[in-house]
């Protein structure tokens, strides 16, 4: 009884820990893997029309949002 | 996303992460109105034409400096340690990567915004002879996509055209019939919008949720622009208090091309219409992914357990969101629907069953559905009748929202 509530208390801490992320994205129809690259896409800027892609921000670290505002 | 806004803006500031936004949705000035609400400078990518193939939004996801995914579905929660999670770690360079932006982008699109879009018209013209050379649907839809993207209101007509030979050709591909209706709404909207552009964008829009249900990007953009419901959806009931806020700022609202009207508004603009497609059956072609309970748990009770030939049984559903999952109820969408498919000599008093929703935006209560099955007379055994439920769910606060479908079959036990 003890092992299993140590195994099931390390698998929550791991889950806690680990990049939240990974297991979250499972089963929600998200187009994008983990380590590999970000679709290279050029899209209308909202301020300009001008070309922007994810290119445009190589060197950076980016967080990126895909969204809508409904 | 204003909540990220705030967590991180000493890592924007300090330029150690770059805040990105890509759109999904028909007008872009909408999202920029809405940045400039909440005070947010970030880069944003309209994508109108769901190009990225996304089916659900929001979707948060960390990039290193590569250009390597390093998570997915990052939520609100993370935006506090988004330091140690991410902007802090090093990360290796891809293997043989090092002139990766050249090798990527063939060299032609890399400069300024102005060299991209004059190398973005030359392929216009590539893609035209290119489409024209192969007769391929792929050939089209990449023309037409081009020609939206880059050619600007005055050759939003050939997109059209260049969709519509992609769709002669590949009658079922959702995605040509949602861009497609993207493109003739874009044209309704211009000065150059003809009467039919509307209901063309509304049948193409409908097509591709025919084609792929579960995409909730496209079924948002059908109820955006479909006939108002008695329950009609706050799209963009910001707008009103964004521009009072910014005035109050002493700043000037951002235009919008468009003002949001219609469906797009909580307020009575006109009468309501009722919505003939939602009257029948909700998935007919059972193409809605299954929720086995990661987001909503459901419990059954029929009474009596058993029932005689001829009696009838009460059936009693309940649904609850799932607590491990966060999972919410999306008021914002549609009601919660049941479909009940008895089978032959079986009835039942209604085979559409729907739960009101609440005022709130979103709201984690149990809602509850019954029904009553009527036994036919001659029946000699039990049987399991067919039950499912579809409905609006988000996951977690800020979290994905989706439409999921739930099978719920209902054993009916016979005997005296």
């Amino acid at each position: 009884m003890f092992d299993r509530a140590l195994v099931a208390g390390g698998l929550l801490a791991a889950l806690l820990l680990m990049p939240a992320t990974t297991a979250l994205a499972q089963g929600l129809d998200i187009p994008f893997e983990v380590g590999q690259p970000f679709p290279e896409l050029s899209l209308p800027s909202a301020e300009d029309g001008q070309p922007l892609s994810i290119r445009d921000f190589r060197g950076k670290k980016v967080v990126l949002h895909v969204f809508a505002s409904w | 996303m204003p909540g990220w806004h705030e967590a991180t803006r000493q890592l924007q500031e300090d330029g150690k992460l770059v805040m990105l936004g890509i759109l999904q949705e028909q007008h872009g000035d909408r999202a920029r109105l809405f940045m400039q609400w909440k005070q947010m400078d970030w880069p944003l990518m309209v994508d109108s034409l769901n190009l990225l193939e996304v089916t659900v939004v929001p979707v948060t996801v960390a990039i290193d400096e590569h250009g390597i995914v390093r998570h997915v579905g990052l939520r609100q929660r993370d935006a506090a340690n988004i330091g140690e999670l991410f902007v802090d770690k090093t990360y290796p360079a891809p293997g043989d990567s090092s002139d990766g932006e050249s090798s990527k982008t063939g060299g032609k699109e890399a400069g300024d915004g102005g060299d991209r879009r004059r190398a973005a018209s030359r392929d216009i013209s590539r893609l035209k002879a290119e489409a024209i050379r192969s007769g391929t649907a792929d050939a089209w839809r990449a023309y037409a996509e081009q020609l939206v993207l880059w050619g600007g209101e005055r050759r939003v007509s050939e997109a059209i055209d260049a969709y519509r030979s992609a769709v002669a050709l590949d009658a079922d591909h959702g995605y040509t019939h949602f861009r497609l209706a993207a493109a003739s709404r874009m044209r309704y909207d211009s000065p150059e919008g003809e009467a039919t552009d509307f209901s063309d964008a509304i049948e193409h829009w409908s097509r591709a949720l025919e084609i792929d249900p579960n995409n909730y990007i496209w079924r948002r953009r059908i109820q955006q622009y479909g006939p108002r419901q008695a329950k009609p959806y706050p799209f963009y009931d910001w707008v009103a208090e964004a521009r009072d806020a910014i005035s109050a700022r002493e700043e000037e609202p951002l235009p919008l091309v468009v003002e949001p009207a219609g469906a797009e508004l909580t307020s009575p603009q006109r009468e309501f219409q009722a919505d003939a497609s939602e009257v029948g059956e909700p998935d007919p072609g059972g193409k809605v992914t299954r929720d086995q309970g990661r987001f909503i748990e459901v419990e059954k009770v029929v009474v009596p357990e058993k029932v005689a030939p001829g009696q009838s049984v009460r059936v009693h559903l309940e649904f609850r969101p799932n607590e491990q999952t966060g999972t919410h109820w999306n008021n914002e969408a549609r009601e919660l629907a049941v479909w009940i498919d008895p089978p032959e000599g079986w009835q039942v008093d209604r085979r559409r069953l729907t739960v009101p929703i609440p005022r709130e935006r979103i709201s984690d209560e149990p809602r509850r559905v019954e029904f009553e099955v009527q036994v036919p007379a001659g029946a000699e055994k039990g049987v399991r009748l067919p039950v499912y439920a579809v409905y609006y769910v988000c996951e977690d606060i800020d979290g994905t929202c989706l439409y999921r479908r739930h099978d719920i079959p209902v054993r009916i036990e016979v005997g005296e």
